[in-house]
C-alpha cells in the first residue's frame, strides 16, 4: 500500500510539473503567452494562405502577438478549438458548411443570402462568434473528371455521371463520406445512384489522383489551382446538391472585446479575394513550391496591406 | 514545376521560402531546448536525490519508463486534452520524454563515483555539500552530459509530430509535403533540417560531453 502511494505521489508531481510548465509563456515562442491572438487553420492549403494573411494583416496594423494553429483536421475541430478558447480566429469558415454541419440544418440551396444571413445570426447569438461578410469567394465542393473522361462518356452534368456510376472508381474528400446534410448518404437520395468504387482520401491528393489515371472521378473544391494546370473538367450541379459555400474570416466575440483593433483590421479584407484571386495563389503553393506564408507576403505587398480601405 | 529534378526543386524551395524555413528550424530547435531544459532543471535534482536515497531509485526510475513507454503521438494527444491545441502541449510532451534519460543517466553517473573517493573526501572533512559540489558533479558531469544529449535528440524528433497539434515547427513543412502535388521536395525540405539539426546538436553535446570529464584532461 506505501508503494502504491509513492507511485501516484510521484505520478502527481510529474503532471503538476507539467501543468505548472504550460502556465508560463516562452520567450521567443508566440504563441505560449496568454495575450497572443491564436489563428485556427485547417490543413488545406486555401486555409494555410488566408490564416497567414490574417496574421500579416494583424502584425502590420497593431502591435499585437499571432500565432497559427496549424493543420486542424476538419472545419469541426476548428470549431472546436474556437468554441473552447483554444483559439481566437478561423482562417476561413464556409457558411453552407456551418449550417449543415455545426448548427445541423438543412440548407435552402437556392437561396444564398438566407443561408449566409441565418448562419451570422445563430454564430452570434448560440456561440458568441462573429462571421464576417464574405472574402469575396465561395469554394464548393465539385465533381471532377478529366476531359478524356468527360468525352468518352459523354458528362457534363452530375446527372449524367448516373449511368456510368457503377462503373466509376472515385476519390472523395473523407470527411465528406460521413457528413449530414450535404454528405454522400444525401447526395444518394438527391441524385438516385451511388458510385462503384469510392476511395476516401485526404483532399490534396486527389487531383493528382485522378491527373495520373488513379481514379475516374474526384471530388474536390472548386477553388483548387490544379483544376486550371491540369485542364480537369467540372461536372455542372444540376440539381443543386451543394449548398452555396461563401467563405469569411470568424472570430470571437471575447477576442474582438478584448482587442478592440481587430475588427477594422479583418473588415479591410471583406469582398477583396475573388474566385480568380484564390484559384491563383492556391496554384502558387500547390505547384510552384511556394509556402503559404511567403505566397500570403507577397499578395499583401502587392496590394499594400488593403491600406485606405477601412470604413 | 515537373521540368525539374529532385534536387533542383529542393533548390529551388529553400530560394523561394528561406526565411519560412529558418524561422521553423529556430522555433522546432527552441520548443525542443525548453522541453530538454525543463527536464533538466527538474530531473537532475531528482536523479541526485535518488542516488543518494537509493531505496527511492526503483520507483521513480520506473516512473520514467512508464512515461517512456508511451507511444509519442498518444502522449501528444492525451496532454493536448488537458491543455488544448499549441505549443505549450508539445513543450510538455517533450518535457515528459526528456525525464528519463536525465534522471537514469545522472543517477548513473552518480552512483558510479568510487566510494573511496567520497570516504576520503569525507576524511578531509567535507560537508555533504562540498562532496557533491567538488567530487561527485564534476565527476559525474560528463554522464549527465550524455543524457541531455540523448534527451535533446529524442526531443527534436517529437517536436516534428507537435505539428499535429498546431505547434508549428519543422513539422508543419513535412505534412504540407504530404498534401502537395509533387511534395517529394517539400517532405526532403522539412526533413533534412530536422535531421540535421540532431545530428549537430548530437555533434555538439558530444563535444562538451567529452571536455567536461575530468578524466580525459
Amino acid at each position: 500500500m506505501r508503494k502504491f502511494k509513492k507511485w501516484i505521489l510521484g505520478i502527481i508531481a510529474t503532471v503538476a510539473s507539467g501543468v505548472l510548465l504550460a502556465g508560463c509563456g516562452f520567450p521567443g515562442l508566440s504563441g505560449s503567452s496568454s495575450d497572443t491572438v491564436r489563428i485556427a487553420s485547417q490543413n488545406t492549403t486555401e486555409q494555410q494562405i488566408m490564416a497567414y494573411v490574417i496574421q500579416d494583416m494583424i502584425q502590420h496594423y497593431s502591435k499585437l502577438n499571432t500565432t497559427i494553429i496549424n493543420n486542424l483536421g476538419s472545419g469541426t475541430v476548428s470549431f472546436n478549438a474556437l468554441k473552447n478558447n483554444q483559439a481566437d480566429i478561423s482562417s476561413i469558415r464556409f457558411t453552407g458548411t456551418d449550417l449543415t454541419t455545426i448548427l445541423g440544418e438543412t440548407a435552402d440551396r437556392g437561396n444564398v443570402k438566407a443561408t449566409d444571413d441565418k448562419v451570422r445570426s445563430q454564430f452570434n447569438s448560440k456561440y458568441h462568434m462573429t462571421y464576417f461578410p464574405s472574402y469575396g469567394f465561395a469554394d464548393t465542393y465539385a465533381f471532377m473528371v478529366t476531359q478524356k473522361t468527360a468525352k468518352k462518356y459523354h458528362l457534363n452534368s452530375i446527372s449524367d455521371m448516373k449511368k456510368v456510376a457503377s462503373k466509376l472508381t472515385v476519390g472523395l474528400d473523407q470527411t465528406w463520406l460521413e457528413r449530414k446534410g450535404d454528405g454522400y448518404d444525401d447526395f444518394q437520395k438527391l441524385y438516385g445512384y451511388k458510385f462503384g468504387n469510392t476511395y476516401p482520401m485526404q483532399i490534396g491528393l486527389v487531383y493528382d489522383a485522378l491527373e495520373s489515371g488513379k481514379m475516374d472521378a474526384i471530388l474536390g473544391y472548386s477553388t483548387d489551382g490544379r483544376i486550371g494546370s491540369y485542364d480537369l473538367k467540372i461536372l455542372k450541379d444540376d440539381r443543386n446538391f451543394f449548398p452555396p459555400y461563401n467563405a469569411s474570416a470568424v472570430a470571437t466575440n471575447k477576442v474582438l472585446k478584448e482587442h478592440p483593433q481587430l475588427k477594422p483590421i479583418l473588415s479591410r479584407l471583406n469582398g477583396k479575394i475573388d474566385l480568380k484571386t484564390m484559384q491563383n495563389l492556391n496554384y502558387k503553393v500547390d505547384n510552384n513550391l511556394v509556402e503559404p506564408e511567403v505566397v500570403a507576403k507577397q499578395f499583401l505587398e502587392q496590394h499594400n496591406y488593403f491600406e485606405g480601405s477601412d470604413k | 514545376m515537373a521540368h525539374m529534378n529532385l534536387l533542383q526543386q529542393l533548390g529551388y524551395y529553400y530560394q523561394q521560402n528561406g526565411a519560412y524555413v529558418l524561422s521553423q528550424f529556430t522555433r522546432h530547435f527552441l520548443i525542443s531546448i525548453y522541453g530538454v531544459l525543463f527536464a533538466a532543471i527538474i530531473g537532475i535534482p531528482i536523479g541526485i536525490f535518488i542516488a543518494h536515497h537509493s531505496k527511492l531509485s526503483a520507483e521513480v526510475i520506473a516512473i520514467a519508463n512508464v512515461i517512456q513507454t508511451v507511444p509519442s503521438l498518444a502522449m501528444l494527444s492525451i496532454i493536448m486534452i488537458g491543455l488544448g491545441l499549441g505549443v505549450n502541449t508539445v513543450i510538455v510532451t517533450v518535457f515528459l520524454y526528456a525525464l528519463l534519460p536525465i534522471i537514469k543517466n545522472t543517477y548513473t553517473g552518480m552512483r558510479n563515483v568510487s566510494p573511496s573517493i567520497l570516504d576520503s573526501g569525507k576524511g578531509m572533512g567535507m560537508t555533504r555539500w562540498q562532496i557533491l559540489r567538488m567530487v561527485e558533479l564534476p565527476l559525474s558531469l560528463s554522464v549527465i552530459m550524455a543524457g541531455l544529449r540523448n534527451a535533446l535528440v529524442l526531443a527534436i524528433g517529437i517536436t516534428a509530430i507537435g505539428t499535429f497539434v498546431g505547434a508549428g515547427g519543422l513539422g508543419d513543412i513535412i505534412i504540407r509535403g504530404t498534401n502537395a502535388t509533387n511534395g517529394g521536395a517539400i517532405i526532403l525540405a522539412g526533413a533534412l533540417p530536422t535531421a540535421l539539426m540532431a545530428i549537430i546538436s548530437d555533434t555538439v553535446l558530444a563535444w562538451i560531453e567529452k571536455r567536461a570529464d575530468p578524466t580525459q584532461k
